[in-house]
C-alpha cells in the first residue's frame, strides 16, 4: 500500500472519532503536499464514488446523506482560483480560426521502409581517401613555438611597433598587417634600422635610417591590405598595377611563408632601439592591432585582463616575460623554500606524491613483488 | 673501582678491530669472511634481486639508488636523509653526542647484514649485558629476599625480550618487510621468519649444563643461576668457531619480529653507554626500564605456603606460627568470612580473609611470606653508584639468605 494512501486511511477516522490511532507529524507532513491533482484524484476520484462520500453514507446509513457534500470545505482557495482562472482565460481566448487543409501531405507519399533507392546526401566518395585540399590544412595564427628570449622578444616588439606606425603613417588598417606573415630578410633589416622616438605619438615616432629606406618601406607597406583609394586614380596606373602585382610575386612578401626559417628574425639577436618600449597603448585600436602582431610574432597569448591593464609596449613586454619566471605553483616547491623545514632533520619533502610503491620500496617489498612478477612472466 | 676510559673502548667496539669478550669473541673468528658488505655469505633466501644481480666486487658508488639494492642493509650516509630515523632520535630523546648513524646502525638485526661493522650485534651484547646488570642490581639490593624465581621472573619482566619488543613498539618503530640496501634507515631491518616456522621448540639441546638430555632429571633453582641465563631459562652454550657458520646458517633463516625488537633496544642503550657515557645509560635506564611499573607481589606462586612459614620460622628462630582467628561473621550463612592473622609468639606475621577457615589461613600465611620476603630497605644503594663522580664509601647492602628450602 503506498504511504499515503495508508496515512488516508488512518486519518479518516482520526477526524470523525477520538485520535485512537496516532500517525506521527513527519508522517503527516510527508503526505500532505501532495500535488492538487493527485489531492483531487485522492479526495474526488470519481464525485458520486468518492471515499468521503462512501463514508458518509456509511455513517448516516442512507444513499442520501444530509450536510455538505464534501465535509473538508470542498475545494481549497487556490483551486478555487486556479479554477476561476482557466475559466476566464477559456472565456478570452479567441476561438482559433477554423485552419484550411493545406496539402502538405502528398498523397503519393510512401514512407521508405529501406534506404534502397534513397537519394544520397553528403560525401559520394570515400572522403577519407580523397587527397588533402587546401581546405583541410590548418596553419596556426601565432608561432608554433612560443619566444621566451629576452632578445627575440624585443626583436619582435620593435618590428611590431614600427610595422603599427607604418600603418599609421599610411592610414591603412592597422590590423592587415597580421596578413604578413614574415617579411623577406632585406624588409626586416630595413624595419630593423628604423629607429622610433621615445615618447612619441605613434604616427610620428618613426625615424628612417636613410630616404632609400624610408621610399621602398613606404612602398611595400602600401601594397599590404589592399591599394588605397587616392593613389590609384590615375588612369595610367593600370599597366603599372600589373607590373606592380609582379614585382609583388617576386618580393614575395605578401604571402604567408609555409617553409619555417631557419632562425626567427634572420638570426639577428636583439633589437638596435629600445624606443619602442615607451610607445602607449591607450588607443583601443592601436592597441588591439598591436597585441595582435605581436601575439602572432611572439607565439604568446594575452588574455583578456591583461590586455586590459596593458598600457604600454613596455608592459607587454614585460607581461611575456614575467612568464619566463612564473611563480612557484606547487606546494611542494613552496614547502622546500621554507628555511624553518629545511632546518628539520625530521621533515622530508618530496616533490611528487608519495604513493604505495615508494612506500614499498622503503620497507623493501617492492623487490619481492617485482621478483615474484618476474618468476611468474608478468614483468 | 677503577673506572673505564669509555671513548676508547667504544672505538674498538664500533670499528671492530680489536674485539674482545665473551659472545663478541666468537665473531673474531669469523669475521673476516664478511668484510665486503656484498658478502658471498649473504642469506640465501635473502632476496631474490641479490641472487640474479653479478656479485659487485666492491661498491664503486654507493651514492647511486640503483646500487642500493645490492647492498644488505642502508649504507651509512642514509642515515642523514632519513626522516623517520631523525624522528626517532628525536622522540626517544636520545643524548645529541649519539649520532643517527649508530642509531641507524641499531636498527639492523644480524639476520640482515651478517657483517658485524654494520649491524647491531655488538651494541646489542653491551646494551644487553648493562640492561642485565642494571635490572638485576636494582632487584637485589631493593628486594634483598627474594626467592630466586621471583627475582628470575621480575628480570623476564624488567628486560626480557617481550618488554623490550613492546618498548619498541611503543617507541613506534616499525619493521621491514625485507632488509636491503633501499630501505629507509628509520626502520627495523631483519630477516623475516619463514611462515609456519615453529618459533617455541619444545627442549633446547645443547645446553652446558650436564645431563640435559634427561628431561626428567629435576633441575634445581640454583643450578639455573650456573647453567640457564639471566631470566632462568635454559640457554646453549658456547658455540664452536667452526660451527659458528652452521649457526650463521640457521640466523639467517630469519628471526622473530620479538627477537629483533629486542635486540635494537638492547642496541640502543649500548649506543648510549658508547657515545654519552655511562650517566646517560643510567637515566635512560631508570627513565624507560625501572619506570615501568612492576608489581613483584603478584609473581609469586606458593603451593604450601603454611608449610614454608614455619620452615622459615624455624630458620629465623622465631617462635613457630600460629594461626588464630581474628574476627568471623556469618558462619552458618552462605557467605561467611573468617579473618585469620598468623602469630609468632606475640607478633602477628600477617592476616588474610576468607570465605573458609582454610582459605583464610592460606592466605595468612601469603601474607606473612610476602611481609618477609618482599622487604624493602630504604635509602638502597646499588653497585654501580659507586662509579659515580664523588660516591661516598661503599657499605655493604643487605642480602638475604634467600628463600626458605623445603
Amino acid at each position: 500500500m503506498r504511504p499515503s494512501l495508508r496515512l488516508l486511511n488512518l486519518e479518516v477516522p482520526s477526524l470523525q472519532g477520538p485520535r485512537a490511532l496516532y500517525v506521527c507529524s513527519g508522517c503527516r507532513q510527508e503526505a500532505r503536499p501532495r500535488p492538487i491533482v493527485a489531492r483531487q484524484f485522492l479526495r474526488h476520484a470519481s464525485n458520486a464514488d468518492s471515499l468521503s462520500e462512501r463514508v458518509r453514507r456509511k455513517i448516516w446509513g442512507t444513499d442520501n446523506p444530509p450536510g455538505v457534500e464534501d465535509p473538508y470545505g470542498g475545494q481549497g482557495a487556490l483551486e478555487r482560483k486556479f479554477k476561476n482562472q482557466q475559466a476566464q482565460k477559456q472565456e478570452q481566448a479567441p476561438e482559433p480560426a477554423p485552419v484550411e487543409d493545406l496539402p502538405l501531405v502528398d498523397d503519393s507519399y510512401e514512407p521508405a521502409t529501406t534506404w534502397k533507392g534513397l537519394e544520397r546526401i553528403g560525401h559520394l566518395d570515400r572522403w577519407n581517401d580523397a587527397p588533402r585540399t587546401e581546405v583541410d590544412t590548418y596553419e596556426s595564427f601565432s608561432l608554433k613555438k612560443k619566444i621566451y628570449k629576452k632578445g627575440p622578444l624585443n626583436l619582435a616588439a620593435h618590428q611590431t611597433a614600427v610595422e603599427i606606425c607604418m600603418m599609421h603613417a599610411l592610414d591603412k588598417p592597422l590590423l592587415s598587417i597580421c596578413s604578413v606573415a614574415e617579411h623577406e630578410k632585406p624588409v626586416f633589416k630595413m624595419i630593423w634600422k628604423c629607429k622610433i622616438q621615445p615618447n612619441g605619438t605613434w604616427d610620428k615616432a618613426l625615424e628612417y635610417p636613410n630616404q632609400e629606406a624610408e621610399k621602398s618601406l613606404v612602398y611595400i607597406f602600401e601594397q599590404i591590405g589592399g591599394q588605397p583609394a587616392a593613389p590609384v586614380a590615375e588612369e595610367a596606373a593600370a599597366e603599372q598595377t600589373e607590373e606592380d602585382t609582379e614585382a609583388l610575386e617576386l618580393v614575395d612578401f605578401n604571402e604567408p611563408v609555409s617553409q619555417t626559417p631557419i632562425a626567427p628574425f634572420f638570426g639577428y639577436q636583439d633589437a638596435r632601439d629600445p624606443g619602442c618600449l615607451t610607445l602607449p597603448l591607450t588607443d583601443a585600436d592601436t592597441k588591439f592591432a598591436f597585441l595582435k602582431r605581436f601575439s602572432q610574432l611572439t607565439g604568446h597569448y594575452f588574455p583578456d585582463p591583461v590586455i586590459h591593464q596593458i598600457s604600454t609596449v613596455q608592459q607587454a613586454v614585460a607581461y611575456v616575460q614575467g612568464e619566463l619566471k612564473p611563480k612557484p605553483k606547487k606546494l611542494a616547491e613552496h614547502l622546500a623554500e621554507n628555511e624553518g623545514l629545511q632546518g628539520m632533520p625530521n621533515v622530508k619533502i618530496f616533490g611528487k606524491r608519495r604513493t604505495t610503491l615508494h612506500k614499498d620500496d622503503e620497507m623493501g617489498r617492492k623487490k619481492i613483488i617485482e621478483a615474484e612478477l618476474r618468476a611468474r612472466g608478468l614483468l | 673501582m677503577k673506572r673505564l676510559q669509555l671513548q676508547r673502548w667504544s672505538g674498538s667496539v664500533l670499528s671492530a678491530q680489536a674485539r674482545t669478550g665473551g659472545r663478541l669473541q666468537q665473531r673474531l673468528y669469523y669475521a673476516i669472511r664478511h668484510q665486503s658488505t656484498a658478502s658471498p655469505a649473504a642469506p640465501a633466501g635473502n632476496d631474490q634481486l641479490v641472487k640474479k644481480q653479478p656479485q659487485a666486487p666492491s661498491i664503486s658508488s654507493p651514492h647511486s639508488q640503483k646500487s642500493r639494492y645490492r647492498l644488505p642493509s642502508p649504507p651509512v650516509e642514509a642515515a642523514r636523509e632519513s626522516a623517520k630515523l631523525a624522528a626517532l632520535h628525536a622522540r626517544l630523546y636520545l643524548p645529541s653526542r649519539l649520532p643517527l648513524e649508530t642509531l641507524a646502525r641499531s636498527l639492523v638485526h644480524p639476520s640482515a647484514d651478517p657483517n658485524p661493522n654494520f649491524n647491531n650485534e655488538s651494541l646489542a651484547t653491551l646494551g644487553h649485558d648493562l640492561l642485565t646488570y642494571y635490572a638485576s642490581e636494582h632487584l637485589i639490593c631493593s628486594y634483598p629476599r627474594l626467592p630466586l624465581t621471583v627475582i628470575f621472573a621480575a628480570m623476564y619482566a624488567y628486560v626480557g625480550p617481550k618488554t623490550l619488543a613492546a618498548m619498541a613498539r611503543e617507541w613506534g618503530v616499525e619493521s621491514v618487510a625485507a632488509p636491503g640496501g633501499e630501505v629507509d634507515p628509520g626502520y627495523l631491518q631483519f630477516q623475516r621468519l619463514a611462515p609456519g616456522t615453529d618459533v617455541n621448540p619444545e627442549t633446547i639441546t645443547g645446553t652446558e649444563r650436564p645431563h640435559d638430555d634427561e628431561p626428567t632429571w629435576r633441575k634445581s633453582v640454583t643450578s639455573r643461576v650456573v647453567y640457564d641465563n639471566e631470566y632462568g631459562d635454559p640457554v646453549k652454550g658456547p658455540v664452536d668457531p667452526s660451527e659458528l657458520a652452521e649457526r650463521d646458517a640457521q640466523t639467517s633463516q630469519g628471526v622473530t619480529v620479538e627477537e629483533a625488537n629486542a635486540s635494537f633496544v638492547s642496541a640502543v642503550m649500548g649506543s648510549i653507554y658508547l657515545h654519552a657515557g655511562r650517566p646517560a645509560a643510567k637515566r635512560f635506564f631508570e627513565q624507560h626500564f625501572l619506570s615501568r611499573h612492576l608489581n613483584i607481589s603478584d609473581l609469586f606462586n606458593f603451593s604450601q605456603p603454611a608449610r614454608d612459614l614455619a620452615r622459615l620460622c624455624a630458620r629465623e628462630n622465631f617462635e613457630a606460627p600460629v594461626a588464630r582467628i581474628v574476627s568471623e561473621t556469618g558462619r552458618k550463612s552462605r557467605s561467611p568470612v573468617f579473618v585469620v592473622g598468623i602469630y609468632s609468639g606475640q607478633d602477628k606475621l600477617g592476616e588474610g580473609a576468607g570465605a573458609s577457615l582454610l582459605e583464610a589461613h592460606f592466605r595468612a600465611a601469603v601474607a606473612a611470606l610476602k611481609g618477609w620476603y618482599l622487604y624493602n630497605p630504604l635509602d638502597v644503594r646499588v653497585p654501580s653508584s659507586m662509579e659515580e663522580e664523588g660516591a661516598a664509601p661503599w657499605k655493604p647492602v643487605h642480602v638475604d639468605l634467600g628463600e626458605v628450602i623445603v
